[in-house]
C-alpha cells in the first residue's frame, strides 16, 4: 500500500502538473483575431471562418508556381497549364480532400454563377468567362488493387458513383493494378508492345528470361505472381505504391495531362521520405516531393503534391466540417510488417511528443540534393538510377564469393539472359532481392517475377540482339548508352596476356 | 531436417545466420567476409598510407575491442604497415569505466599496442561526476560528448598520431542519419555518413566500422572469444536517440538491409548548394586554439560555464548573455590548455600509461 505521505507518483504529476497549453498566445483565431479558435495547427490558432483561405493558400504556393510549363516562384503571368489535369484519386483521406480542394479553388467557379445575398451576379475578375480556364480537362484517376489481393472487394464502383454525385464534370478513368501487366493497356497509353520478361529472384543478380508474349496471357495471373514472387512485406508494399504511381503516369500522359496531382498530405510525405530513405531511396528523395516524369520523352508529365504544408489533422478537419465521404483504403495482408507500415507508426508516435517533426523532415529533406548526376532512369520505377551501386553493395556486402551463374533452368536456349541488376536504382534491385528471416513465405517456390510492360519494353529497347552479343559482349550501343559486359574467364585472359607468360 | 551448408563455400555446415544479409553460413566465411568487408572499406576510402600512427578510440566495449583485434589482424595480412596505438578516455564515471578500462589494459597486453588513458580530470579539472553534482542530470550528455570530441584530439596529439579510428558502427550511422534528419540537423546530417572527418588542423578520423552491424560485431567478438564490457552509461540516457535506436531495430527486424540502406542514402544525398552557403565557417578557438564555429569553442564555453557557477550558459543563448553581463573572464580561470595539433615528430612526446 502507498503511504499518503509519499503519495503515487505515477498518479500525481498528471494532477499536480498543469498541462502546457496547446497554442502559443491566446485562444483566438490568429488571422481575424475576433473568434475564438477552432483547430491548432502547429501552436497557431484559426478559426472556422479563417481555415479554408489557410489551406487554400498552402495549395495555391505549392501548386501555382508549378503550373506554366516553365516553373516560377514569383507569379507575374496568368496561369495556363499546358496540357490537362489528372488527379490520382484513392478513397483515402488526402485524396478525397484533395479532389475538394482543387475543385473548388479551380473548377466549381467556372460552371456556376456567383450568388450574393440572393442576386446572381455575373463572373467577374480572374473568374470572367473570356479568361481561359487553367487546364482544359481534368480527369480522375483511380487505380484498384483488388485483383492482386484475393477476397480484397473491388471499390470501383462506389468511387464511380461518388464521383458522380459529386463532380460530375469530371471524367473518371478507372485502373486496375493488373493493367501493369496489360498489353492491351499499354498500348492504348500509347506504349510499345514488348518481349514476355521474368527475372529470377534467387540470385542477386536478377537473371532475366525473355520470351515471345502470348497475347492470352492473363494480367491478374502475372500481377499475383508479381506480388507472390516478392521476398519481404517491405517489397510488397512498395512494389505496389511504384507500379500504382506508374499506372497513374502513363494513363495522365495518355489524357494530354500535363499535370498530375496526388493527395499526399504533409504527415503522409515525411513518412513516405523517412520510409523511402530506410529503403535506399536516398538518390530520389526529391523526387518523393514532386517530379518531372519523362521517361522516353514523348511528353512530360509533373506530378505534384499540393497538400504537402497540410498536416493530416488539417485534413481530417477540413473533411469533418465539409461533410466529405472518406471512401477509405483497403489494406493489404501483412502489409503492418512492412518499413512503411512501421515508419508510420513511429512517426505519427513521436509527432505526439515533437508536434514539429513532420514538418522538420520534410523541410530538411527539400533541403537536400543528390550527390552525383544520374546514369539514366530505373526500368522499374523510371527514377534517376545511381552509378555504381552494384559496385557499392558487392563491398560493403558480400554476399557470394563465387561467380553467380544463370539459373539451370532457364538453359533454354530460345530464352535470352541477361542480369537486371545494372537497369534497377539501388532500392528497387533492394525490394527484389533483400529476404528478410521473417519473409514472405517461400514455400510456394515463385521465383519468377514477371516485369511491368513498362519493365519489358525498356528492357527491350536496351538490350542488343542476342546474335551480336554472343559475338561482341562489350559493344556499346550507339543510341542507348548502355554497355554489356561479361565476366572474363581465365582462358580468355590468358589468351590475352599468353604472350607474356613464360610457361 | 539436415544440416544446411554454408551458402558462401557450399562445403561446411552452416552455424549461422549473418544478420546482414540473412544467408546461412560457416564460422570461416562469416570470418573471411566480415574482415574482408572491413578491409574493402579501409581500401576504397584509402583511410591508412604505409607508416601512419594511428590510435584506436578504446573505451572497452565491444566495437572498439573488436576494432582493435581487427585492425591488427588486418594490418598483418595486407602488410598495411601501421603502428597502431590504443587511446583511451577516462570521463570520471564512478563504476562506468573502471572495468572497461580494465578491459583496454589487457587489450594493451594482448594485442602489444601502447596505450594512453586521459582523463577529463586531468584536461578540464572536472570529472562527470563533479559535473553532474553542479548542474544535475539535465544536459549533461552535452559536457560528455563535447569533452570527449576534444579529449580524443587532445590524446591523439600528445600520443603523435596522425589518425583516430573509432569503433562507430553502421547501427550508430544509420541511427544518426535518421536523427539528423527528424531533427533537422542539416550540417551533420551532411558530414555523419563519411567515413572521415577532418578538419584543417584537426587529427584525421575514421570509421572502419562503417558498414558493419553492430549485431555481426558481437557476433565476431563472440566467436573468436573476444572479452569486452558492455557498460550503459548512469547518467541521463539522450531519449530522442533512444527513439531513433527502437525504430532503427524494427526497421532491421523487418529487413535486415535496412541498417545499409540507410547508410546508402545517407552517401547518395548531399546539402544543396545554396543552402551550404548559409553554413558557418569553421575557425580556431581564441582561447585553446581548437576548432570551432565561434570565437569560442564549445568545450571553453562549457568549461567557462561550469568554473563561473553558471553551467547552463554554454547551453542556452540566455544564460551566455546572462554570463556576459556578469563582466568580464576573471583572471585566475582555469582554461584548457592551448591545443597543439601532431607535430610530425616520429616520437612521442608524452610516456605511455601502462
Amino acid at each position: 500500500m502507498v503511504s499518503e505521505s509519499c503519495g503515487n507518483p505515477s498518479v500525481e504529476t498528471e494532477a499536480i502538473m498543469s498541462r502546457r497549453p496547446k497554442y502559443d498566445k491566446s485562444k483566438f483565431c490568429i488571422k481575424c483575431k475576433l473568434n475564438s479558435g477552432a483547430i491548432i495547427v502547429r501552436h497557431a490558432v484559426y478559426c472556422k471562418e479563417c481555415f479554408p483561405a489557410l489551406l487554400s493558400y498552402k495549395v495555391k504556393r505549392i501548386l501555382e508556381p508549378q503550373i506554366n510549363s516553365k516553373p516560377e516562384l514569383s507569379r507575374k503571368k496568368s496561369l495556363k497549364a499546358s496540357g490537362n489535369l489528372s488527379i490520382g484519386f484513392s478513397g483515402g483521406l488526402g485524396s478525397t480532400v484533395l479532389l475538394d480542394l482543387i475543385s473548388r479553388i479551380y473548377l466549381s467557379h467556372r460552371t456556376e454563377t456567383k450568388k450574393e445575398e440572393g442576386v446572381t451576379k455575373p463572373r467577374g475578375g480572374k473568374d470572367h468567362p473570356r479568361n481561359e480556364p487553367v487546364w482544359k480537362m481534368v480527369s480522375v484517376c483511380y487505380v484498384e488493387i483488388a485483383s492482386g489481393f484475393p477476397g480484397m472487394s473491388d471499390k470501383t464502383q462506389k468511387i464511380h458513383q461518388l464521383l458522380q454525385e459529386n463532380y460530375e464534370s469530371l471524367e473518371f478513368i478507372p485502373i486496375r493494378l493488373e493493367n501493369a501487366f496489360d498489353l492491351s493497356w499499354w498500348d492504348k497509353v500509347g506504349g510499345k508492345a514488348a518481349l514476355d520478361a521474368n527475372t529470377d529472384l534467387t540470385s542477386d543478380e536478377l537473371f532475366v528470361s525473355t520470351a515471345i508474349n502470348s497475347p492470352d496471357s492473363d494480367p491478374v495471373q502475372k500481377l499475383r505472381s508479381y506480388i507472390s514472387a516478392l521476398p519481404t512485406p517491405t517489397a510488397i508494399e512498395s512494389a505496389i505504391h511504384t507500379l500504382i504511381r506508374i499506372l497513374l503516369l502513363y494513363t495522365a500522359r495518355s489524357t494530354q495531362s500535363s499535370h498530375l496531382l496526388l493527395g499526399t498530405s504533409l504527415t503522409s510525405i515525411s513518412i513516405k521520405l523517412i520510409s523511402s530513405i530506410s529503403q535506399g531511396g536516398g538518390f530520389s528523395v526529391r523526387e518523393e516531393a514532386q517530379e518531372e516524369w519523362n521517361p522516353d520523352s514523348k511528353g512530360a508529365v509533373r506530378l505534384i503534391r499540393p497538400l504537402q504544408e497540410i498536416t493530416l489533422k488539417e485534413c481530417s478537419m477540413w473533411a469533418w466540417w465539409n461533410d466529405l465521404l472518406v471512401v477509405g483504403k483497403e489494406k493489404y495482408p501483412r502489409g503492418k510488417d512492412g518499413i512503411e507500415a512501421l515508419t508510420k507508426e513511429f512517426i505519427i508516435g513521436l509527432e505526439r511528443d515533437y508536434p514539429s517533426t513532420v514538418s522538420t523532415i520534410a523541410r530538411t529533406c527539400a533541403k537536400l540534393a543528390p550527390k552525383v548526376d544520374a546514369a539514366g532512369l530505373c526500368i522499374l520505377c523510371e527514377r534517376p538510377l545511381q552509378p555504381g551501386v552494384q559496385e557499392w553493395k558487392s563491398q560493403i556486402s558480400i554476399r557470394a564469393t563465387k561467380e553467380p551463374s544463370p539459373p539451370s533452368h532457364s538453359s533454354d536456349p530460345s530464352s535470352v539472359l541477361h542480369s537486371l541488376t545494372s537497369y534497377l536504382c539501388y532500392s528497387c534491385h533492394t525490394t527484389l532481392s533483400s529476404r528478410s528471416s521473417k519473409g514472405v513465405s517461400r514455400n510456394s517456390a515463385n521465383t519468377s517475377l514477371p516485369l511491368p510492360v513498362w519493365a519489358s519494353t525498356h528492357l527491350q529497347g536496351l538490350l542488343v540482339d542476342v546474335a551480336i552479343t554472343d559475338m561482341q559482349p562489350n559493344l556499346k550501343e550507339a543510341d542507348e548508352e548502355i554497355w554489356l559486359t561479361h565476366k572474363v574467364n581465365p582462358d580468355e585472359m590468358k589468351e590475352a596476356i599468353g604472350e607474356f607468360l613464360l610457361e | 531436417m539436415p544440416p544446411k551448408t554454408c551458402a558462401l563455400c557450399e562445403n561446411a555446415k552452416a552455424i549461422l545466420k549473418r544478420p546482414k544479409t540473412g544467408q546461412q553460413i560457416c564460422k570461416d566465411c562469416f570470418f573471411y567476409v566480415f574482415e574482408t568487408e572491413v578491409h574493402n572499406t579501409i581500401t576504397q576510402a584509402n583511410l591508412f598510407a604505409r607508416g601512419d600512427r594511428v590510435a584506436i578510440g578504446a573505451s572497452g566495449g565491444k566495437d572498439s575491442t573488436v576494432l582493435a583485434y581487427v585492425l591488427k589482424t588486418l594490418n598483418e595480412r595486407y602488410h598495411y604497415g601501421l603502428h597502431l596505438f590504443l587511446l583511451s578516455i577516462d570521463e570520471g564515471i564512478t563504476g562506468y569505466r573502471d572495468d572497461s578500462l580494465e578491459t583496454v589494459k589487457r587489450n594493451q597486453q594482448q594485442y602489444d599496442m601502447p596505450l594512453k588513458i586521459l582523463s577529463y580530470d586531468e584536461l578540464y579539472g572536472w570529472t562527470m561526476d563533479r559535473i553532474v553534482s553542479q548542474i544535475g542530470k539535465k544536459n549533461n550528455c552535452t559536457f560528455c560528448g563535447v569533452f570527449r570530441r576534444q579529449a580524443l584530439d587532445r590524446g591523439a596529439a600528445a600520443l603523435n598520431v596522425d589518425h583516430i579510428v573509432t569503433g562507430h558502427n553502421a547501427d550508430d550511422i544509420a541511427e544518426t542519419v535518421l536523427m539528423n534528419i527528424m531533427r533537422g540537423d542539416i550540417a551533420r546530417l551532411g558530414r555523419c555518413t563519411s567515413i572521415v572527418t577532418q578538419g584543417e588542423d584537426t587529427i584525421k578520423r575514421s570509421k572502419p566500422f562503417k558498414y558493419a552491424y553492430e549485431k555481426e560485431i558481437v557476433m565476431y567478438a563472440y566467436f573468436k572469444k573476444l572479452d569486452y564490457f558492455s557498460t550503459e552509461c548512469i547518467y541521463s540516457p539522450d531519449a530522442y536517440r533512444g527513439h531513433a535506436r527502437t525504430f532503427l531495430k524494427d526497421l532491421e527486424a523487418a529487413r535486415p538491409s535496412a541498417i545499409i540502406d540507410i547508410i546508402h542514402s545517407g552517401e547518395a544525398f548531399e546539402i544543396r548548394e545554396e543552402i551550404k552557403a548559409t553554413q558557418k565557417i569553421q575557425q580556431t578557438c581564441k582561447r585553446c586554439g581548437y576548432m570551432s564555429s565561434n570565437d569560442l569553442c564549445k568545450a571553453c564555453t562549457l568549461l567557462e560555464g561550469l568554473e563561473r557557477g553558471m553551467a547552463s550558459s554554454g547551453i542556452t543563448d540566455r544564460a551566455r548573455k546572462k554570463l556576459d553581463a556578469e563582466g568580464p573572464l576573471p583572471e585566475n580561470l582555469r582554461t584548457i590548455p592551448f591545443y597543439q595539433p601532431p607535430s610530425g615528430n616520429p616520437n612521442p612526446t608524452i610516456t605511455i600509461g601502462s
